[in-house]
């Protein structure tokens, strides 16, 4: 199995819902479908180079770019792109810093995620160089491995979805979008 | 431990075994864990990435002023304030503190089992600032003012319905009893409050040496919305999750979620580092670095290694006792194994005595602890140095001290017992008089019988044994094989006469001494452990054989430990120890042609505790067992404890025993086999006893008797 194989398994295991898009067009179109209500859009480096906000925009998707403090509580999507992913675990790693990330990827009830599958590494100690490097820079920092959606047990052990986070996260594999590990 | 303080605990017991809905759902629940778990771990080599984690722990432990050193150096470097904290006390005002010049008037907490520690809750609201818990869990035993029961599932202890009565009381509507809308219920109330909140508090699981990095690894999500939401966020974080590299840190990932939760990875791990922007506003990071007793254990030889510790609770998920009486009653603010030993540390040896007395020995929580701790062998320790300091007790003192260091006056007494039984009880419902077994609880099963001739008088001396060479081993019976259960040693006479090999019986042999260890008389075991290494390596023997894993874990460990210092006995004790050998493993090297081939029927194994998890043996009885003709059906969880624990069962906490016992015959029943077969002579006293009086007509047998019986000339 390669590894994106491997990824969408593992990630469809833990709950997430991952789907190949052939090209930009199809994203949007997924996204437009999937995403409710109004979608937080944070400033990410392919979600600049698809130019996301104009094509939702197009297919009618209210976008939210800014003033996130106020508004991301009531959003109902979030938009992020992904540093990369761990195949063995389904897991996408997301150097969420910027507090728009940070919004976008917590609060709302749906999360898309999309991840060049260029980027999906074996393992997380495949990833112990580039963590490093988002780890050991000056400058502060969060990094958020992010496996299928918010999950609790804490009721007779009944595994129930969404209770603080994301009840919904979906990782649209999309190629030839980026290849940096330190670019989401 | 004094006498109220015991009658408390015992009174807390009663009441946990009344509470049969909990007790159900953690059966369930470790059943489920156990399963599940075997999953997460497929394909991965459980035993080496453990000693991985219990070695870098260990740097840490070797080097821990330095580490802490370059964890505060980095985390300062990218902007957050350090703090140590030498004790709870000093945790709480220096957040309290903090609190204040803020003019905090809400902090929103994800799970952090550290603040328990402290009791932070308490000192915030005394300071007037609402400490709120976020994680579900956590919030519902908040609710419900209650402690957590479990390290990783705060309220496994209550129901849906008592969960929806609580939620009723914050909403003001009477909440339908359904999960998934209760969950819907506090992620409406929790939401907003994480946007009011000054201040946001935390643990984390990993403090990373080399960059200052904290991880909190989380399923809900509420620990990323404290950690980045409110403007101020505290991190309370012992010192003992403290790990050298990233790389360390990916290596407890491999197995905390699998051990905690059985997931291959928690929904979220967040790597944090330095205080994270906020929209117009500085945000700040705080982290508290707590000792709170951890140098102190640290500098404990004997229990430094449950600093290794990952919180993961897999400990308490498999504890036979956890099952039984619940978190509540079998920990205190943590439970479980660790939570006995921590609680040594933490409240105090008194406190703890009464947990560590409710431990049946069993080693489950050795066997699964993803750090390597042997939390057992940790307790047994922790149970002499109390044992040290209470003192023993009169009755136990002069078993002991009179009665046991005296082998001839030990041997008369059991003989006496035998004869003594008969006209008072006359048949198989006698008072058993195997030293500590005072007790003639037999509501519940029935006790043994002390035989008329004991096995030193049964067995042929070597001469007349059918043998033609020179080869010879020495048999090692111990009490219950040697007055209980004689079988047992004849049938290995046979089984190794059959292969050409003498077996004799050293008769200045006694009991190993493991009561007397075990009930904290470590004098009166280093004299027994002298008597045996004398009488056992008197003719030289090739090999001694032991019918008993309790007995073989005396004389291959502790008779080493307790002889180590002694002169003319340390080589000798070490000497023994290197052949002693396990019977099912000797017997099964040895070979054996079983008899044509037969049919016997289906049996089931027990894997007893100390055979399986001390001695690591238990598929050469099941092989012996399958090649003499049985059919092996595996019963539920065949390693589960079977409730004896020695005097546990009689004199320690009988009735919980009886519960684990009634898990071991249902399980048992439940194979359908007609005959279950076990390696300890200890449990088949608890397992014969509880099936004789259920009069279920199953056997019990030990391994060596039924593999004598079907060699060709047998017969019962
Ligand atoms: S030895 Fe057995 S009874 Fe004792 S704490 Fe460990 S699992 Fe529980
Ligand atoms: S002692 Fe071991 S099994 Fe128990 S909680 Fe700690 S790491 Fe887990």
């Amino acid at each position: 199995m390669d590894l994106t194989d491997r990824f969408t398994t593992a990630a469809e295991r833990a709950g997430a819902r991952v789907v190949r898009c052939p090209r930009r067009s199809a994203l949007l179109d997924y996204l437009a479908a999937e995403a409710a209500g109004s979608i937080l859009l944070p400033n990410f480096a392919v979600g600049s180079r698809l130019n996301l906000a104009a094509g939702l925009r197009q297919r009618n998707c209210p976008v939210i770019t800014e003033d996130f403090r106020r508004l991301a509580p009531r959003a109902d999507s979030g938009v992020t792109g992904a540093n990369f992913a761990l195949a063995d675990t389904g897991t996408v790693v997301l150097d969420s810093t910027d507090e728009p990330l940070r919004l976008a990827s917590t609060l709302p009830l749906r999360h898309f995620v999309i991840l060049d599958p260029r980027k999906i590494l074996a393992d997380s100690m495949a990833a112990v160089g580039v963590l490093g490097q988002l780890q050991k820079h000056p400058d502060p920092g969060f990094t958020a491995f992010i496996t299928g959606p918010s999950r609790t047990a804490d009721i007779e052990r009944v595994l129930t979805i969404g209770v603080h986070g994301p009840a919904q996260l979906h990782i649209l594999l999309l190629q030839g979008v980026s290849e940096d590990l330190l670019e989401s | 431990m004094n006498r109220q303080r015991d009658r408390n605990y015992r009174a807390r017991i009663e009441a946990a075994l009344a509470a049969t809905r909990q007790q159900d759902a953690l059966h369930r629940f470790g059943d489920a864990y156990l399963e599940a778990r075997r999953q997460a771990f497929t394909g991965m080599d459980f035993e080496a990435l453990r000693q991985n984690v219990s070695r870098l722990k260990d740097e840490v432990d070797s080097h821990r002023e330095d580490y802490l050193e370059q964890f505060s150096r980095l985390a300062r470097a990218a902007g957050a304030r350090v703090f140590r904290a030498v004790d709870g006390a000093a945790a709480n005002a220096y957040i309290v503190d903090l609190a204040r010049r803020h003019g905090v008037r809400l902090a929103v907490k994800s799970k952090s089992m550290t603040s328990e520690e402290t009791g932070l809750n308490a000192a915030l609201r005394q300071a007037g600032v609402e400490a709120l818990e976020t994680d579900l869990g956590e919030w519902i035993v908040q609710l419900a003012g209650q402690r957590p029961s479990h390290m990783v599932m705060p309220a496994i202890h209550m129901f849906r319905d008592e969960v929806a009565a609580l939620f009723g009381e914050v909403t003001g509507e009477a909440e339908p009893v359904d999960i998934q809308h209760l969950v819907g219920v506090a992620r409406r109330q929790l939401r907003n409050r994480f946007l009011e909140a000054g201040m946001g508090i935390s643990g984390a699981s990993l403090a990373v040496a080399e960059t200052g990095t904290l991880a909190l690894v989380t399923n809900e999500g509420n620990a990323r919305l404290v950690a980045s939401l409110p403007p101020l966020h505290v991190v309370l974080v012992g010192i003992d999750k403290l790990v050298p590299t990233l790389e360390d840190a990916l290596c407890v990932l491999q197995v905390l979620p699998r051990s905690a939760t059985a997931q291959v990875m928690t929904s979220y791990v967040s790597w944090i580092r330095g205080p994270v922007p906020r929209e117009g506003q500085a945000r700040e990071l705080h982290i508290v670095l707590l000792d709170n007793g951890r140098s102190t254990l640290a500098a404990d030889a004997d229990c430094k290694d449950a600093l290794r510790c990952l919180k993961c609770g897999a400990c308490a998920n498999v504890c036979p006792v956890y099952q039984t009486i619940g978190g509540q009653v079998f920990g205190d603010v943590y439970v479980g194994a660790i939570g006995l030993v921590l609680t040594a540390f933490f409240s105090g040896l008194e406190p703890a005595g009464e947990l560590i007395g409710a431990c049946i020995g069993c080693r489950a929580c050795a066997a699964i602890c993803p750090a390597a701790i042997d939390l057992e062998e940790i307790i047994l320790r922790l149970r002499r140095r109390i044992g040290d300091r209470e003192g023993l007790g009169l009755a136990k003192s002069l078993v002991f001290r009179q009665v046991l260091r005296n082998r001839r006056l030990f041997h008369a007494l059991l003989r006496g017992a035998s004869l003594l039984q008969k006209p008072v009880f006359g048949g198989r419902d006698s008072i058993r008089h195997l030293p500590l077994h005072f007790s003639s609880l037999t509501e519940w099963r029935t006790l043994p019988v002390i035989v008329e001739k004991p096995l030193r008088d049964l067995l042929p001396a070597v001469e007349n044994q059918p043998v033609s060479g020179h080869r010879q081993v020495a048999l090692f019976a111990g009490c219950a094989t040697d007055f209980v259960h004689p079988r047992i040693g004849l049938s290995l006479v046979k089984l190794l006469n059959r292969a050409d090999m003498a077996v004799s019986f050293p008769l200045q042999q006694t009991c190993c001494g493991i009561p007397a260890l075990y009930g904290g008389d470590r004098e009166t075991a280093t004299e027994l452990a002298r008597q045996n290494v004398r009488a056992l390596l008197a003719d030289n023997p090739q090999a001694v054989i032991t019918v008993c894993p309790t007995c073989s874990t005396a004389l291959r460990r502790h008779f080493v430990e307790l002889l180590q210092d002694d002169a003319e006995y340390a080589e000798a004790a070490r000497r023994l120890a290197g052949i002693t050998r396990d019977a099912a493993v000797f017997v099964a090297e040895q070979g054996p042609d079983p008899a044509a081939h037969v049919q016997r029927g289906t049996l089931t194994y027990h894997d007893s505790c100390h055979l399986k998890r001390r001695c690591g043996v238990w598929q050469e009885p099941r092989q012996l067992l399958s090649e003499a003709g049985w059919q092996v059906q595996e019963m539920e969880r065949a390693d589960r404890c079977c409730g004896f624990g020695g005097s546990y069962s009689f004199a320690g906490y009988p009735e919980i025993s009886r519960e684990i016992t009634k898990d071991k015959v249902n399980a048992i029943l439940r194979s359908g086999a007609a005959v279950v077969a076990t390696d300890c002579p200890g449990c088949l006293i608890m397992l014969r006893g509880a099936l004789e009086k259920r009069g279920l007509g199953l056997r019990a047998a030990h391994t060596l008797e039924l593999l004598g019986e079907a060699l060709p000339d047998s017969s019962r």
